[in-house]
């Protein structure tokens, strides 16, 4: 066979192409990822001497014996290749050697902390996916009495679940459930009990993203004919219901699975306030000392997990849609969801009033007599740890805080539309690396290519920020390229501009771009969650993701200092969230 | 048609399943309160609980091991597995050990231990801190005599022998590696090690303890980084024991006790000599004279840290009389000058600390930019002078509890954590002076001098001397109060 013919023949999604793929990504990835981490003294210009020296004894001066007396116990590598080479000659037989710091051996370690982070992502991803499924209840009920999707109350409640930054419900979980009421123990992971809170603070944010992605896919289901079909014909509620759950929960399987690999190395700060042991913080702990074999051993672990998360996810959305996805029998429409009128003129309103009145105060002026006062006439929103007036910083930070979150999400909304829509092929590959990723060491290795700065922190979190854009447009665009009107087009001979223009972006466009949207609030945390490497908005930024971070250890003794950025993250979220996507 | 091939809740099921799945990871608690103490510690182990790392802080609080020489409140040298120890010449101490010492083990100690011990820490990699700079070898003198042969006059051995980093293990603790020796049943204190991983460990008393048997019967420490968490802990009645107390926590800390100590430790502004705007002594004198510190220890510390003159804190006694300083050079006029002033995060008080200082410098006159990162990715830049000015934190006595090795080491020339990039060939030649000399009053007095000398150029900018706090559950007692933070739990500590 040609390799033309090869190319013209009908794509089959059956499993046989990429049999050999997977594991040569995997291979791939793990080996240059290695070079990679390998090579980060030199792109850091850190000399890993130091930084071991320093994690093993705080604050110890590094004078120059003890710097060589470690470079000679570690044999450290003189260049950025011979130590990688030699690290990937013992981990292709089993030995991923050991800690540079610690002197013990890695496997044992990065095998607990990865078995630690793996129940609690599945159980963050359990909390995410049942939150979405209970945010969407109401409006499926009332879809399948009525046939329309109509109201946008889970938009609101989905948008301020996706809004809610997981290290300040961490907090709020410890201070109010765990210590004040006392029904979960505060930190630890000695059983079940304690799996509860961390699992809580991570899946509830993840399930208000994915119940952007539910909505979306079930206003696309209500569109099918064959809802019209069964309706007609005059099956159960219950049957339309779970027919229809089933419809929607195939588009958001595959986020369950990047929300799962994702949380693996990258629930630092829930980790940490939980002191949980997981793969987040060792990878945390390992970059910041530049311990290199432990380091590799994580994100070698992390990358695959993540490619089985990310094929697991590609094979429950096949199995969910059954043949309807290899056949034609599909017809994906695209929904109109009646736009909000009042509500977010109401919202934005108000916004833009608090953020008229702080702009005509002054946010920098430090009192540190009157610092974490309660709100009053003097400071109607508070006073932050060094006295500064609330208002005025929320007002300032505004423009900031929205600007570098909707710089991110259209960056990633461009880039995981293009990729998504375009890839060939669903098959688990880059993204699912690039998701599995510890966001520290993105962050270091930007970092280290660009200098700290705000825009080097944009671009640590575009590398990521792009992915679950771009599965969510693949899944979409796996259906619209089975349906029954794509195929029909392509038997008339339409060309791959026309299909692209006419049946996949209007199909696609709308749903991704409201989930980029909706990610705007969680995009500026994302920021924000790099300032401690330097990289983001400035100290003393009035920045809202900077101000939460700043101020969470705050929580109990002035909640104001938190709950003043962190509204104002929820009312762009929902301001968002709102927005018309849809073309009338 | 068919859609439908498994149901929601299979799919959730299947989820929580995976999550169950693994669960075997949980590490499993203990049940009931017989007497054994919960601690809630900040900083988990980075070596394998070695005392040739900060383990060895580690070590000695929770009553694991024990050096030779312990330090009194004063910093004077005091007895502890040693009974005596005297100068013989310049070059030779004779120490006296206990004999009635036995290592967890049940092994009596002897001098040739002791001697093995400590020759293990000279061949350590990197050589112990309290070490640094000498050439020592211990031989045993008899069962219990031991004589030390320092090279050169060594004044501060017995100082430096009580460095948690040279406590002494049982010879079984070196056999395997003996650059990391396991403290695990080879140490003489009340509680021995039995289990230790990254989130927890675990301590039995030791019945056998030389100094009569410990109160509690044992003791569970549980690594726990965040301070609300630990905090937490501790309201929640499931730590009775959490150290390291930030300011920001102590309102919330209602129905429980706190045990206050204040540090050898200080917070400063340190000004770099070396590049930049602060060569320029005027600058430093205009940037010293801006800075209040009194808004500092009483709004951010929040009256919890103590007002510092000088480098040295409140805690030592010898620091009172200090001489006048005679400054260097008045207060110039910045004139819109710019400078950068880096601190770092991992101590929570500092940037907010920055931001103040920073404030105060930008009303006389200076352009200030603020750095802030994680030590860790900053201390190439902060140690290689990037900055025209650090906040920083540094404890004065740390390991030889002797202030000239920090005075070295801060402040010389080829110190290695010179944050002002200091270099003054005559305060080289002073410490070096002090150094060499033998009487431990005169080296104070020569510590406070150079101190003054120091202040002279306004290098240094104090802001606060820092406390150690230790939070307690109500039914524990007698948690030691130790300025040097080198032990929390003792055999007499007890919970009722």
């Amino acid at each position: 066979m040609t390799a033309s013919a090869t190319g013209r023949a009908p794509r089959r999604l059956g499993p046989h192409p990429g049999r050999l793929r997977a594991p040569f990504v995997a291979f791939a990835s793990c080996t240059g990822l290695a070079f990679l981490v390998g090579a980060l003294p030199w792109l850091s210009g850190d000399d890993p001497a130091q930084t071991v020296l320093r994690a093993r004894a705080a604050e110890r001066g590094a004078d120059p014996e003890a710097l060589q007396s470690i470079r000679e116990e570690l044999d450290l590598p003189a260049d950025p290749v011979s130590g990688t080479l030699s690290w990937l000659g013992g981990a292709v037989r089993g030995d991923l050697g050991v800690s540079w710091v610690s002197g013990a051996p890695i496997a044992p370690d990065i095998a607990s902390a990865l078995g630690v982070s793996a129940s609690l992502a599945s159980f963050a991803a359990a909390v995410a996916l049942a939150t979405g499924i209970l945010v969407l209840l109401p409006v499926l009920l009332r879809a399948v009495r009525t046939g329309r999707a109509g109201g946008r109350g889970a938009d609101v409640t989905g948008a301020l679940l996706a809004s809610v930054p997981d290290f300040l419900l961490a907090s709020v979980f410890l201070a109010v459930v765990a210590v004040r009421w006392d029904m979960a123990p505060t930190s630890g992971w000695e059983g079940p009990a304690h799996a509860v809170l961390p699992a809580l603070a991570l899946g509830l944010p993840a399930g208000g993203l994915l119940s952007r992605v539910l909505a979306g896919a079930l206003a696309a289901a209500l569109a099918e004919s064959w809802v019209r079909t069964w309706r007609a014909i005059g099956f159960a509620p219950a049957t339309m219901a779970v027919a229809l759950l089933q419809r929607t929960l195939a588009v958001a399987l595959p986020q369950v699975m990047l929300v799962f690999a994702g949380l693996l190395g990258a629930s630092v700060m829930v980790e940490t306030v939980f002191a949980v042991p997981g793969l987040g913080h060792t990878a945390l702990v390992a970059t910041l000392a530049q311990d290199l074999p432990k380091v590799q051993g994580a994100v070698a672990a992390l990358v695959l997990v993540g490619l089985l998360a990310g094929g697991a996810g590609i094979a429950a959305h096949r199995a969910l849609m059954g043949p309807a996805l290899a056949a034609s029998g599909l017809t994906p429409a695209v929904a109109i969801t009646p736009a909000a009128r009042r509500l977010p003129l109401v919202i934005g309103g108000a916004l833009l009033l608090a953020i008229a009145v702080g702009l005509a105060r002054d946010p920098e002026a430090i009192t540190l007599a009157a610092r974490l006062e309660a709100p009053s006439a003097a400071h109607p929103l508070g006073t932050d740890s060094l006295g500064r007036d609330l208002l005025a910083r929320f007002g300032h930070g505004a423009l900031l805080s929205a600007g570098a979150g909707v710089a991110v999400s259209l960056t990633a909304l461009v880039v995981g539309a293009v990729l998504g829509v375009l890839g060939k092929r669903a098959q688990a590959g880059a993204a699912d690396v690039l998701n599995a990723l510890p966001p520290v060491l993105v962050g270091v290795l930007v970092a280290a290519a660009v200098g700290p700065s705000p825009a080097g922190a944009v671009a640590a979190v575009a590398l990521v920020a792009w992915i679950p854009i771009a599965v969510h447009a693949r899944t979409l665009a796996a259906e619209v390229r089975a349906s029954g009107y794509h195929q029909a087009a392509i038997a008339g001979g339409a060309g791959r501009a026309w299909l692209l223009r006419r049946h996949l972006l209007p199909s696609v466009l709308p749903a991704v771009s409201r989930h980029a949207l909706m990610r705007i609030p969680h995009n500026t945390l994302a920021l924000a969650g790099l300032s401690f490497l330097g990289l983001g908005a400035p100290h003393d930024s009035p920045e809202w993701g900077a101000m939460l971070a700043e101020s969470i250890r705050y929580v109990e003794r002035a909640p104001w200092t938190v709950a003043v950025p962190a509204l104002g993250l929820a009312l762009l979220g929902v301001v968002a969230s709102l927005v018309r996507t849809e073309r009338r | 048609m068919q859609l439908v091939r498994s149901f929601p809740a299979e799919v959730l099921g299947a989820a929580a399943a995976l999550g169950l799945l693994t669960t075997g990871c949980f590490s499993g608690g203990d049940g009931g309160d017989d007497g054994r103490l919960d601690m809630a510690l900040a900083f988990p182990p980075v070596k394998q609980m070695s005392p040739y790392s900060d383990d060895a802080a580690l070590l000695g609080r929770v009553g694991a091991a024990e050096p030779l020489i312990t330090l009194d409140d004063d910093g004077a040298p005091r007895p502890l597995l040693a009974e005596d120890w005297e100068q013989a010449d310049d070059d030779t101490w004779e120490l006296t050990l206990r004999d009635d010492v036995t290592f967890q083990n049940g092994t009596e100690m002897t001098a040739e231990h002791v001697a093995d011990a400590l020759g293990c820490a000279t061949e350590a990699s990197p050589l112990p801190r309290a070490l640094a700079g000498t050439e020592l070898t211990a031989e045993a003198d008899g069962r219990h005599a031991l004589t030390i042969d320092t090279g050169n006059p060594d004044p501060v051995l017995p100082q430096r022998l009580s460095s948690p980093e040279l406590a002494i293990l049982a010879p079984e603790a070196y056999e395997e590696d003996p650059g990391t020796p396991d403290p695990k049943g080879t140490g003489t204190g009340p509680f021995e090690l039995s289990e230790v991983d990254g989130g927890t460990a675990t301590l039995e008393a030791y019945d056998g303890y030389w100094s009569g048997e410990p109160q509690a019967t044992g003791i569970d420490v549980r690594f726990v980084e965040d301070s609300a968490s630990r905090v937490g802990a501790l309201r929640a009645g499931e730590a009775d024991i959490v150290d390291a107390v930030p300011v920001a926590e102590l309102e919330n800390i209602t129905e429980q006790n706190l045990v206050e100590v204040q540090l050898p430790r200080t917070v400063g502004m340190f000004l770099n000599n070396d590049e930049g705007v602060f060569t320029d002594p005027e600058l430093r004198a205009a940037a010293a004279a801006a800075v209040d510190s009194d808004p500092i220890v009483e709004g951010i510390y929040e009256g919890r840290a103590d007002p510092v003159e000088g480098i040295y804190g409140p805690v030592s006694d010898w620091s009172e009389d200090r001489p006048d300083v005679d400054p260097e050079a008045e207060p110039g006029d910045p004139d819109g000058a710019g400078i950068t002033l880096a601190t770092y995060s991992d101590r929570a008080e500092l940037p907010e600390a920055a931001s103040a200082v920073a404030e105060d410098l930008r009303e006389a006159g200076f352009e200030v930019d603020i750095a802030v990162q994680e030590f860790a990715t900053m201390e190439t830049d902060l140690m290689e002078g990037e900055f025209d000015a650090v906040i920083g934190t540094r404890s004065y006595l740390l390991e030889t509890n002797d202030p000239i090795a920090y005075l070295a080491s801060d402040w010389g020339c080829d110190g290695s954590y010179n944050l002002a990039r200091f270099c003054d060939a005559e305060v080289d030649e002073r410490i070096a002076e002090a150094a060499g000399e033998t009487d431990v009053e005169q080296r104070l007095r020569a510590a406070v001098e150079i101190e003054a000398d120091i202040l002279a150029t306004h290098s240094f900018v104090p802001l606060a001397a820092e406390r150690a706090r230790i939070g307690v559950a109500e039914d524990v007692e007698g948690v030691a109060e130790d300025p040097l933070e080198r032990t929390i739990v003792t055999a007499g500590t007890r919970t009722s």
